[in-house]
């Protein structure tokens, strides 16, 4: 295996969720490959990811109800699938970035208290 | 909320699942080609451009895969695949699928149509609103020991007294059944109609179709209306719209129809088809019917709706608080009468005959599909086996376990669907030929047929069928062993122990079920053998009979109905080729025996012994000779024995027997009802043989017989002013001929005395004897031909599982035979094997027998439910098919070349 794979991260369960609707909820509207490009581009290319699975946290955020996806047309004049956060979505997300930052503290709290 | 919301997505998107994967291939498709079109522009040559798309992209199925293990039920969504990959295995195995459908269509289809009967009968509610408050109201006699008492009844005057005095009905009344001779449209032909209260179609609550009910008040003005039937508005008057205000004549006295019931409409509730109520006419009780005899004649019943907040126990003892004023009430010829009154919920009262009979039956059939389902799961199992290897390859390639269990479960649902809907075509067939032939003592039997109810029960009979067969195949598939299955490579060895010891289970099972449904069949058949031994005390060949009933309209007074009957007796005697004619006012086989109390002359009863009832047969002629009656001692009735000379009786051994044991019984005296009724003496005359008044397996009453013309006379204190006698009866013509010839000849004679006159129910004696069996042949030939199925089955379970076992172990023997055993020495290793199974069932079989005897019991006649020599002749039948089930393989086993079999691998 190559060195930089080994470097990269494995994503934790349940933050791809977080990421998705934290990048709709910035960027506006984002088909499947923007939301990819974007991800790669903010983990400077850490995050180990194939980009078809994106999908499933697509089609569950939208069965949640907090994005929606619709057909549109690229610049480039190619079709695409453009998904937006919902009122929902918001709500959502901020009640997520909550639990995280708790999460998080309480981890980086425990993990200076071992070391 | 959010998961409540995707919980209905993910269900709803097993249902659009084509659209939902059209979309996500065109968002794949796009999203590939934007990867493209970055690399491109990346100088990249197309081809490298779109391989690292690809890269990238990782994995267009997987993630496909993701996404719809994301978007619904895992599992669920890949039953429709499931499906398909097992209807192109079925497909592949066409053999296995047709026995396997066909199998589960027998099993389904009869139990379906056994639980449509259930249904029918048993379980749905009565069709009248609020069911459960209907009860039916009547005595029980202390002591009259009466096999027709298991329905309680009531007098004339008890009616009018518990309509008048109980307080617990909201409606209450009384009605009757009885035969009217229809005129005036068409030829004159006999219909059952029922007299009944008012206060009964209150109680019912069931609306006319057209016109209206009558009320209590028309009933007690005597008011000469009818209300139809639907079948009789229909049939009779061919569905005039116009009827209401038209007149019929019953007994040739005018009523004016004033209504028409719904269709479904049947009351009262009696078994069978024939005796249903065509119309229904006010009771009317007339004032002699309160008097005399009649008011000691329990033939009548009453229905009534209770009360709301009132219990059953509560309307009894209310009841029998009225019962106890009107016995203190009673004349002085029935002082020592006691009743009891007895509230029974109609439901209750309806289908209490009917319980056992159905559900035998629905046993029997429980054993088939069982026996259907154990087969199934054999054969599914031998399936498996012979799959190990594909399953171990399907394992080491990374198949999940609940992959595999669920396909082996689809399969079998797959396949009990199929055989369910088969199952339910054959039981809606089986119903539309098989409800004309259901015995006549089943009640409800226009309500049977296949509805919502039976079709989710065969629905769900399929499912859990296919769910229950599958399952063990299944488990035993996943418990393959990948490593030993692949390791054993070509080989094909005597692997599968374990499996072995599953399908042994299964024959086992299967042989102890069949065996027992075949011992309860062969109880049948020697209770129908035992039956058709009994003597019947007549003799039914070139005997026929019809029934008449003159109407009083025209034959007012007693002197004209002598007058027909001696003319017909005349005329009917001087025909040619007659040998014997008589009248009866009670033919044997027939079923309707009427019994009444009797005093004998110096017989002290033994305590608590209770009335000496026996049943009365009016008689003219000499229908002795005609039904062929043995006269044991004495004489029969001549003409001298009339209304004005001494009154004379006949009585049958039984009586004899029991009143004068050891004695002579000519000369000695009784009389009609209890000491305390004063009633003059008869003087017996004759002893004849015992005549089975019902069918043959019934008990034997004491009988008596009297001419009809002394009736009157015998009845003393209980005769009712201006009775008369003979107004009814049963012609009996013995012939040279053969009594079908006889039939024209009948009618002409009679038409000839009274055009008018219809002849009901004419039928040779035996047609009546048949009949008369019919429940008992009904209950053999349906057990009889589950326990054929049955044992058909088994038989086909232990070839199968002997069969198969024979080939896996082809080798072996070959092995075997090449070291010098001999072929004799492997068809006996082969049949021992069959036997063991055989014996192990059949012992497990003999006491499934002993248990299911209970249930048994009621339907036996002179057989012990362990009658050794049924159960050793069906275990053995039982053991004999099992070893020819298991000679064919034997055979062929032993038949294999054994070069071949070696080189074969």
């Amino acid at each position: 295996m190559s060195n930089k794979e080994k470097e990269s991260i494995q994503l934790l369960q349940g933050t791809l969720d977080l990421i998705v609707l934290r990048t709709l909820a910035t960027m506006g509207p984002q088909h499947a490959y923007q939301v990819a490009t974007r991800l790669q581009q903010i983990s400077d290319r850490l995050l180990n990811l194939n980009q078809g699975t994106l999908y499933p946290a697509l089609v569950r955020l939208e069965q949640y109800g907090w994005i929606k996806g619709t057909w549109g047309r690229t610049e480039s004049n190619r079709e695409a699938k453009y998904y937006e956060i919902t009122k929902a979505g918001q709500k959502a997300l901020g009640e997520e970035t909550k639990t995280w930052r708790r999460m998080s503290a309480l981890v980086e709290r425990l993990l200076l208290e071992e070391s | 909320m959010k998961h409540l919301r995707r919980f209905f997505l993910k269900f709803y998107l097993l249902f659009a699942n084509a659209k939902v994967e059209a979309e996500l291939a065109r968002e794949i498709g796009a999203h590939l080609a934007m990867l493209e079109d970055e690399y491109l522009r990346q100088g990249m040559t197309p081809q490298d451009a779109r391989r690292a798309a690809n890269l990238a992209y990782g994995g267009v199925e997987q993630a496909k895969q993701l996404h719809r293990d994301e978007r619904t039920f895992e599992g669920l969504g890949q039953i429709p695949q499931d499906a398909r990959y097992t209807l192109r295995q079925l497909r592949r195995s066409p053999g296995f699928t047709v026995t396997a459908i066909l199998m589960l269509a027998l099993g389904i289809g009869a139990t379906t149509a056994i639980f449509s009967i259930v249904e029918g009968v048993l379980l749905r509610p009565l069709p009248f609103p609020d069911p459960d408050r209907l009860v039916i109201l009547g005595d029980v006699l202390e002591g009259s020991h009466c096999a027709s008492c298991a329905h309680s009844s009531v007098t004339a005057p008890d009616i009018r007294n518990y309509m008048r005095d109980t307080q617990s009905f909201s409606h209450l009344g009384g009605y009757r059944q009885r035969l009217f001779e229809l005129s005036g449209t068409g030829d004159p032909a006999a219909v059952n109609a029922t007299r009944m209260s008012g206060e009964v179609f209150a109680a019912l609550g069931v609306p006319p179709l057209l016109g209206r009910t009558f009320a209590q008040q028309e009933d007690e003005e005597q008011q000469q209306v009818a209300v139809l039937s639907y079948g009789m508005w229909r049939n009779r008057l061919h569905g005039d719209a116009n009827v209401l205000g038209s007149k019929i004549l019953l007994y040739r006295k005018p009523y004016t129809v004033i209504g028409v019931m719904p269709r479904d409409f049947e009351f009262p509730l009696n078994p069978g088809h024939v005796n249903q109520s065509e119309l229904w006419l006010p009771l009317s009780l007339r004032p002699e019917e309160f008097t005399a005899g009649s008011a000691a004649s329990w033939n009548s019943r009453m229905v009534g709706r209770l009360k709301p907040g009132i219990t059953a126990e509560q309307a009894q003892s209310d009841a029998e608080r009225v019962a106890r004023e009107m016995m203190r009430d009673y004349p002085a010829y029935m002082r020592s009468l006691r009743i009891h009154a007895v509230v029974t919920p109609l439901h209750e009262d309806t289908v209490e005959q009917a319980r056992p009979l159905v559900r035998t039956l629905l046993f029997a059939v429980i054993v088939v599909l069982l026996i259907a389902c154990a087969n199934l799961a054999g054969l599914l199992l031998v399936r498996a086996i012979r799959r190990r290897r594909e399953i171990a390859v399907r394992l080491a390639l990374g198949a999940r376990a609940a992959t595999l269990l669920r396909q082996a479960i689809v399969e079998s649902m797959v396949l009990s669907i199929a055989g369910g809907a088969i199952g339910l075509a054959l039981a809606a067939l089986a119903l539309r030929v098989g409800v004309s032939l259901l015995p006549e003592t089943l009640p409800r039997v226009n309500e049977i047929g296949l509805d919502w109810p039976v079709m989710l029960f065969a629905l769900g009979l399929a499912l859990l069928t296919g769910f229950l067969c599958g399952l063990a195949p299944a488990f035993a598939a996943i418990k393959t062993s990948m490593n030993e299955t692949l390791k054993e490579g070509g080989r094909t060895g005597t692997a599968g122990s374990g499996h072995a010891r599953l399908r042994s289970a299964l024959v086992v099972a299967e042989i102890a079920v069949a065996l027992t449904l075949l011992t309860a069949s062969g109880l049948l058949l020697r209770s129908f053998q035992r039956m058709r031994d009994v003597k019947l005390g007549f003799r039914p060949d070139n005997t026929l009979v019809a029934l008449y009933v003159l109407p009083q309209q025209r034959y007012a007074t007693q002197s004209a109905i002598d007058e027909f009957t001696k003319t017909l007796l005349n005329d009917l005697g001087q025909l040619p080729g007659v040998d014997a004619v008589g009248i009866t006012s009670f033919l044997p086989a027939a079923g309707n025996n009427w019994s009444i109390a009797f005093t004998i002359e110096g017989y002290v009863p033994a305590k608590g012994a209770g009335l000496n009832m026996a049943a009365m047969s009016l008689v003219e002629s000499d229908p002795f000779e005609a039904l062929g009656i043995r006269v044991l001692r004495g004489r029969v009735f001549t003409e001298s024995d009339n209304a004005g000379s001494q009154l004379v009786a006949i009585v049958n051994r039984k009586m004899a027997e029991r009143y004068w044991p050891g004695q002579d019984p000519i000369g000695k005296r009784l009389r009609r009802g209890l000491p305390e009724t004063s009633t003059p003496w008869m003087t017996v005359v004759g002893e004849v043989d015992d005549v089975k008044l019902g069918s043959r397996d019934a008990e034997t009453m004491p009988q008596v017989y009297q001419p009809v013309t002394q009736t009157v006379a015998s009845e003393g204190v209980v005769a009712s002013v201006g009775e008369l006698s003979a107004t009814d009866g049963w012609i009996v013509l013995r012939s040279r001929m053969a009594p079908e010839q006889m039939e024209d000849t009948l009618r002409a004679t009679v038409r000839k005395i009274d055009p008018q006159l219809p002849l009901y129910q004419m039928q040779t004696m035996e047609h009546a004897i048949s009949k008369s069996e019919a429940p008992r042949r009904f209950n053999t030939v349906l057990i009889s031909s589950f326990a054929i199925a049955a044992v058909l089955l088994s038989v086909l379970g232990i070839y199968a599982v002997i069969a198969f076992s024979v080939a896996l172990r082809e080798q072996e023997m070959a092995v075997r035979m090449a070291l010098g055993c001999q072929r004799s020495g492997v068809i006996l290793f082969i049949l021992s094997s069959g036997a063991r199974l055989a014996a192990v069932g059949c012992a497990l079989g003999l006491l499934g027998a002993v248990a299911a005897s209970r249930l048994l019991r009621s339907f036996l006649f002179e057989v012990s439910p362990f009658d050794p020599g049924v159960l050793a002749l069906s275990a053995i039948t039982m053991l004999l098919l099992a070893l020819a089930a298991s000679a064919l393989p034997a055979r062929r086993a032993s038949s294999a070349d054994p070069m071949l079999a070696l080189r074969g691998e």
